[in-house]
């Protein structure tokens, strides 16, 4: 069946989409697996342990949904979406700085969790709309959303059970915390987008620059034939 | 202390050697992170590393990182300018990615623990490699060293010679953008599997290439030995990846070859394009192989040696080591267990060593599991886990390795996470998924429905010296590189091992020797009475994540794949 120009870019969104959920979801099971080795209490290594593989599988359903929508595209569209895991970091789903276990405190990941799981079931319920179409595609993402929601409970329990203190009005509150902070997030991106567009004629013309230097940069000087290796300068970043 | 640092371009990793000249332990990146090719500075394993050894930042003598960054960050840019503007978009991909770029090590290691940066020296690309591969050799004198990778510094293939350890000479190389390694990624790239990672299945796939179809013939022009020039020449208006971000070929190799294959439809044999992909597949690997017997031969014109060294990136191609042992000058071919860059970590903390002791000493030979980990680092941790998901069916090794093996011969796969990890991408039975080799069933479980792999694949076998000389055509030039899994054999001509399921389809193998008292020695031992003397041997992980490295990822596998058993430090578990 050949789509029309509508149906292609909205199929390209559904993709685009898919893609990206598939990276969160596989950044969400190196999170909690991460989660699960950094700590020490019984009932927590395996509640993250749990999630972690509950996580994979998302990541395995979501891999077989891409596939499945994507197989009868053309070859040079589809070559876009590939997954790589390397694309995590790339794409900003793990911290190049560290997993949230390593950068925050047990306290405020146990919230993240607790806020983000419903947070990312409120995006699933966004994609069910795109592919309605696809029965078996909606019934393997409403179970994903169960899962989901099973996260958010647990954390919502152990942060209760843990931190007696807190009353639910302060979960409200890190909810409230991780919505404006998503959302903020999305107009910074939203800023980088724009500035791109600005700025793109400038760095091409720096890097236009740059590569007519570099063609009178000699890099034969640095060659190495004849030289004993153990010689070479170990200061020289040449 | 010496810490030795590969990172940014492919899996990094840190190698620490200690005063004696012993490496310590290695760990990669991609071990810890789960992040299968992770290429970012490796702060993790080196937390690990300082942390488990204690190591205080004054016994750091040297942070030896692996490769020259200024030029490996300039020469691409360079031999980009020449295809202005053409190949604008590349530049200005690299010039914002200088932060991302190696060049950073220095600020990198000023973060993770300040003061460190200014111990910080930087080695030959190459040379790491050539030491690392050294290090596997028994004598350490007129030795020729190969590297053949994708691109490392400003070349792509070396040939050196070591006089002695003080004195490697670098007599010929091939210049960026001429690269072996490149042209088999691309090729990869156009079969639809991913760079740096689906190099495997196209030697895998080209087994089942005809040699003389016309797609095989057109990818052998692609690139050639120039008899005259002595060096590497590529058709370079075929590839893309020394000017574009996006496609490492260029759209007259889609001319050429036809449609590249979409990465999201599976690839059966029984497929109506299965063969043409495999005959693109055999042109490439046997390009790879003449390049290769030229380099060799060229290698040898100018040294006259008869022991090699042969690392970097296409060094993992086992498929091409056969016919390199077979010159008539090669007495003696050495490949470390992990040539690529992530075990360049390894000789580029050894230059610190060697280059901080005037008197010339000698560097001991590395262990085939130097990353240090044990099971009951995690035991009182993971309590829970097991309790809830596993049975603890024998807690002493002794009978842990009986069960096991009558397990195996009925037929079971078996998971292992033993003692340290492998230093290199093959799993040499520490973190490996092993069954009966001659169980096709069970060769076939543990290689699509546990691995996830495609059927083409083939699933290694390992067994005895004595054994592989019953079946295979053993080579004894090559005989380190079987022990770590790192060349293919034939069969030996009308040998029932032609009918084995762990033999590819032409009949070749990618055998492990095992190492005396080794897991699988042990195991060996045990199962001969039994009627089993060859194990399927395959790394424990799901298809495209890491090789497992500590018990949590193991029990992760096992709980999400159809394994059953998992032998550790501390026992056999058995799944619920």
């Amino acid at each position: 069946m050949k789509l029309g120009c509508f149906d292609l870019m909205k199929e390209k969104n559904i993709l685009r989409i898919l893609h990206e959920t598939l990276h969160a979801e596989h950044g969400s099971a190196l999170e909690m697996l991460a989660a699960c080795k950094a700590t020490s209490r019984d009932n927590l290594v395996y509640g993250y342990f749990e999630h972690a593989k509950d996580e994979y599988i998302h990541t395995k359903t979501f891999k077989k949904i891409l596939a499945t929508r994507i197989e009868n595209t053309h070859v040079e569209i589809a070559r876009n979406y590939r997954f790589t895991p390397i694309g995590i970091i790339k794409k900003g789903y793990v911290d190049n700085n560290g997993f949230l276990i390593e950068t925050l405190k047990l306290k405020d990941f146990v919230a993240y969790v607790y806020t983000n799981e419903l947070l990312a079931k409120k995006s699933f319920e966004r994609i069910l709309k795109l592919i309605k179409d696809n029965k078996r595609d909606f019934d393997s993402i409403l179970d994903i959303m169960k899962d989901e929601l099973r996260h958010h409970g647990m954390a919502r329990e152990y942060f209760l059970k843990y931190y007696p203190n807190l009353q639910p009005y302060h979960l409200f509150l890190y909810k409230l915390r991780e919505t404006i902070k998503n959302k903020t997030r999305r107009i910074y991106y939203k800023n980088i987008e724009f500035l791109e567009i600005i700025f793109k004629p400038l760095y091409s013309l720096l890097a236009l620059l740059g590569g007519y230097l570099l063609l009178k940069f000699n890099h034969y000087h640095f060659y190495r034939e004849n030289i004993n290796l153990m010689d070479i300068s170990s200061k020289s970043l040449l | 202390m010496y810490i030795g640092i590969s990172a940014y371009n492919h899996e990094s990793a840190i190698a620490i050697v200690n005063k004696n000249g012993e490496l310590l332990d290695y760990c990669k990146e991609e071990s810890l992170s789960r992040i299968k090719g992770d290429q970012s500075f490796p702060k993790r394993a080196l937390k690990r590393l300082i942390q488990i050894h204690n190591i205080d930042s004054s016994i750091i003598e040297k942070v030896i990182f692996y490769e020259k960054p200024l030029s490996s960050f300039l020469i691409p840019l360079k031999i980009a300018s020449k295809s202005l503007p053409g190949s604008l978009d590349f530049l200005v991909h690299q010039l914002r990615n200088f932060k991302n770029s190696s060049i950073n090590c220095f600020l990198d290691l000023n973060k993770f623990m300040p003061g460190l940066e200014n111990k910080l020296i930087y080695i030959d690309h190459h040379l790491s490699h050539t030491l690392t591969a050294l290090l596997y050799s028994k004598s350490q004198e007129n030795i020729c060293s190969i590297v053949v990778d994708g691109f490392g510094d400003r070349s792509t293939s070396t040939i050196s010679f070591i006089n002695n350890i003080n004195n490697i000479r670098e007599l010929w190389a091939a210049e960026y953008p001429y690269s072996l390694g490149l042209f088999y990624s691309t090729i990869t790239d156009f079969l639809g599997f991913a760079i740096n990672e689906g190099e495997y299945k196209v030697m895998g796939l080209s087994a089942y290439g005809n040699e003389n179809s016309p797609h095989a013939r057109l990818v052998k022009n692609l690139i050639k030995w120039n008899d005259i020039t002595k060096n590497i020449d590529t058709e370079m208006e075929y590839f893309s990846y020394h000017k574009s971000v996006s496609n490492s070929y260029s759209e007259k190799l889609t001319n050429l070859l036809g449609e590249p294959r979409n990465p999201f439809v599976p690839l059966m044999p029984d497929d109506k394009y299965f063969q043409k992909y495999a005959d693109i597949a055999k042109g490439a690997q046997d390009s790879v192989n003449m390049i290769l017997k030229k380099i060799f031969e060229h290698a040898y014109n100018l040294t006259n040696s008869n022991k090699y060294l042969f690392s970097g990136g296409v060094a993992l191609n086992s498929a091409c080591l056969n016919s390199l042992a077979e010159l008539s000058f090669v007495d003696e071919l050495i490949v470390p267990p992990s040539p690529g860059d992530s075990g360049a970590a390894i000789g580029s903390a050894f230059y610190g060593y060697i280059t901080s002791n005037k008197k010339p000493r000698k560097i001991l030979k590395p262990s085939l599991f130097p990353s240090v980990f044990n099971c009951n680092e995690q035991l009182e941790q993971v309590k829970k886990i097991i309790s809830e998901k596993f049975e603890l069916i024998s807690d002493c090794h002794h009978s842990a390795l009986q069960i096991t093996s009558k397990l195996i011969k009925n037929g079971e796969i078996i998971g292992t996470i033993i003692s340290n990890s492998e230093t290199g991408p093959r799993a040499l039975g520490n973190r490996s998924l092993l069954c009966d080799g001659l169980n096709k069933q069970a060769v076939d479980t543990l290689n699509t429905v546990i691995k996830n792999r495609s059927p083409f694949r083939p699933t290694a076998p390992a067994m005895t010296i004595a054994t592989a000389k019953k079946y295979y055509q053993i080579k004894s030039e090559l005989k380190t590189c079987y022990l770590s899994m790192n060349a293919t054999c034939k069969c030996i001509d009308n040998n029932i091992s032609l009918d084995f399921p762990v033999t590819h389809i032409d009949g070749t193998a990618r055998i492990q020797i095992v190492e005396d008292e080794s897991i699988l020695d042990q195991l060996l031992c045990i199962l001969k009475p039994m009627g089993i003397e060859i194990l399927a041997n395959s790394s424990l992980n799901i298809s495209g994540d890491p090789t497992c490295f500590d018990l949590i990822d193991s029990l992760m596998v096992c709980s999400l794949t159809p394994l059953k058993y998992l032998l550790t430090d501390f026992g056999l578990l058995k799944k619920k």
